[in-house]
């Protein structure tokens, strides 16, 4: 059964409101026991389970701790990304409406183990009506004397898109516009103002208390090689049944979106929100994995009627408003295809078009310096792959 | 202790905290800049001083990026010209200045790396930046027209002049560099200070010159 639930175990089953029926789901077992161990200890467990980061990019977590905890300086930060603005992405809002529990005891773990004091969650602001349900069970963790190490402050978001980026997002904490800063270095030996900085992902984190607690091998036997674990998705679009599943990482495509979410006559599918992957139905036994397909979890199907064009020229809009601004590629090169598709879609397309927004995506990938720019071509590259018909019939004959 | 780099080819020593930019400048290595500016903190926000770093995903930019030891970087291989003619070419495709008209037109230096780079009609078609003329300041005059972004006015305003005149507003194609509430600039603070003027590489801000005083004419320093 490739649908498992390891993340959202509580979620459904426990009552968020109320410590008791976490603890009585074995809340806290697992923080309890990391804090009886030597933080390297912690630290090599994580590392052990291979555990990527789900918030998109898939870093190894342990890494970023270990990295992190070698860093000088007695004041470092925890930070966990509930921004989750990716297009089509509501995974981490089911986390955390149904079990912020274990969010919380994965933040405290990762706190321990980093050596620091302060950790801050950052939550979107359309999640407004979460924060009353967060800061209560922060408050009753408190109150049970699990964060006598740490302090969690929920911060939040400004709505932007960008902001969930994670240089932008520390900007953003600090009280400066959201922008993206340049790497190196990298937040685990200077983030938040400057001090070491782990950032990770709400459902990263939620992973860690189930690693804890079962041990790295009892993880590493789910998943395949490079992708360990489950994997948390959220299924929109011209589905009978979105929502949110979990399935063991490598299941294939089509277990989620025909089997479990029940999609008929899929034209194509995008994984990974607007920065995402495009791929044709032909392609639909992809395994979901780091190694062939995945991003932050977002799933939007599309299905016959829909028409590829439409598709990316609104994607396109889409991260060109959210653009930050500050490097060229992205700033400028986002307009120029937005501009494009628009061209396209009116059936006024120009020869050159295919051509020049290939060479730009190149530009585009290469050059941005974060990952909105380095990735927005991508719905672009995979059209052109896959539906490269669709574009040559909106070139305008003469 | 000295980090050993290769440099297109060739070892060279370098400095820990040296970044790629420096390092290639101190070995006659000329890479073209916009938005660094050596008396200014890095930024990295034009990309035209992009280099190719072996292992590295994507190209990396060399104003802001240290050495490291075992280094081995390119500065002019195919992938790291097209980029940075693709990225010249974003910055003109949607510039409406008309070099012809411009006051900066002999120092340009967009227009210079333009010209370094073999880049003319950019092939991009988007639309232009357009800006009304601020001129309402007798010591500042600002076209953002001609503005590509680089912050050097900025940054020169805050570390320079040790001003906060101005600030970032809106975001992606219509971020712009604003005064206030984006009002045209018109501030006690900038009376007698220009500080910013000769850091712009365009002609986005300027001296206002009255209107009858005669210009004379420099030769271009446009060369290659
Ligand atoms: C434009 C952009 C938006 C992002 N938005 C989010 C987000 O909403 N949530 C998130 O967890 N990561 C987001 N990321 C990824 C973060 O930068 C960062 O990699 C992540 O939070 C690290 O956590 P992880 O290693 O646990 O995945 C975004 C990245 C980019 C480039
Ligand atoms: S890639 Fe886009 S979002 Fe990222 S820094 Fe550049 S302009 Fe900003
Ligand atoms: S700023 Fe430079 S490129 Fe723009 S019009 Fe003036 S000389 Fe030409
Ligand atoms: S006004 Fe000049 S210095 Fe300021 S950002 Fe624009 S081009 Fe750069
Ligand atoms: S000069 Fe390096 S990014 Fe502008």
């Amino acid at each position: 059964m490739p649908e498992k639930r390891v993340v959202l175990k509580n979620c459904g089953v426990i009552d968020p409101q109320d410590i008791a029926s976490y603890l009585a789901a074995d809340g806290f077992k697992a923080l309890e026991k990391a804090l009886k161990l030597h933080l390297k200890q912690v630290i090599d467990e994580v590392k052990a389970s291979e555990l990527r980061g789900r918030g998109g990019a898939g870093f190894p977590c342990g890494l970023k701790w270990e990295f992190a905890s070698k860093a000088q300086g007695n004041e470092k930060y925890v930070i966990c990304n509930a921004d989750e603005g990716e297009v089509g992405t509501f995974k981490d809002r089911y986390i955390l409406e149904n079990d912020p529990f274990s969010l919380i005891e994965g933040i405290a773990i990762a706190g321990y183990a980093i050596g620091a004091k302060k950790a801050y969650i950052y939550l979107r602001a359309e999640y407004h009506f979460l924060l009353d349900l967060l800061q209560n069970a922060i408050a009753q963790a408190k109150k049970k004397g699990f964060l006598g190490h740490l302090d969690i402050e929920v911060r939040e978001g400004a709505g932007a898109y960008v902001c969930g980026e994670e240089s932008a997002l520390m900007d953003s904490i600090e009280g400066k516009r959201g922008e993206v800063r340049y790497r190196p270095p990298f937040p685990p030996t200077s983030g938040l103002w400057g001090k070491p900085t782990i950032i990770n992902n709400v459902e990263t984190l939620t992973n860690i208390p189930r690693i804890i607690l079962n041990g790295a091998e009892w993880f590493g036997k789910m998943g395949t090689e490079k992708s360990k674990g489950t994997k948390v998705f959220s299924v929109s679009g011209d589905v009978a049944k979105p929502g949110v599943y979990e399935l063991v990482l490598g299941s294939p495509l089509r277990e989620l979106v025909e089997k479990l979410a029940k999609a008929e006559k899929v034209k194509t599918v995008q994984i990974g929100g607007a920065t995402g992957r495009i791929i044709p139905y032909a392609m639909i036994d992809a395994s979901l994995s780091f190694e062939s397909v995945l991003g932050a979890g977002a799933i939007t199907v599309f299905d016959e009627s829909r028409d590829i064009i439409d598709i990316v020229g609104k994607t396109m809009e889409f991260l060109a408003e959210e653009s930050c601004g500050k490097c060229t590629p992205c700033r400028e090169g986002t307009e120029v295809m937005v501009e494009t598709m628009e061209r396209l879609g009116r059936g006024e397309g120009l020869k050159k078009d295919i051509k020049v927004l290939e060479e730009l995506a190149e530009t585009m990938m290469l050059c941005s310096m974060c990952g909105l720019g380095q990735a927005a071509p991508i719905p672009v590259v995979d059209s052109l792959e896959h539906f490269r018909g669709e574009y040559e019939n909106r070139i305008r004959q003469s | 202790m000295a980090l050993l780099v290769t440099l297109n080819g060739t070892q060279v020593r370098g400095r820990p905290g040296q970044t790629i930019l420096e390092l290639a400048q101190e070995n006659g290595v000329d890479i073209p800049t916009l938005c660094h500016h050596a008396d200014l903190s890095p930024l990295g926000a034009c990309r035209v001083c992009v280099v190719e770093v072996e292992g590295s995903r994507t190209l990396v930019g060399s104003c802001h990026t240290p050495i490291a030891d075992g280094m081995v970087i390119h500065t002019h291989s195919p992938k790291v010209l097209e980029s940075r003619r693709v990225i010249v070419e974003l910055l003109l495709a949607s510039h409406s200045g008309v070099c012809y008209m411009c006051d900066k037109a002999n120092m340009c230096e967009l227009r210079k790396i333009a010209a370094e780079l073999d880049v003319g009609l950019p092939r991009f078609q988007v639309r232009k930046h357009y800006y009304p003329l601020e001129d309402v300041s007798p010591y500042i005059a600002r076209d953002l027209t001609k503005c590509i972004m680089c912050r050097r006015c900025v940054r020169a305003c805050n570390e320079v002049a040790k001003h906060d005149v101005f600030a970032i507003a809106y975001r992606g194609f219509d971020s712009k560099i604003v005064v206030d509430f984006d009002q045209p600039i018109d501030k006690e603070v900038c009376r007698d200070c220009g500080v910013c003027i000769p850091f712009c590489p365009t002609g986005a801000l300027s001296q206002p010159r009255e209107t009858k005083t005669e210009k004379k004419g420099k030769p271009l320093v446009v060369t290659s």
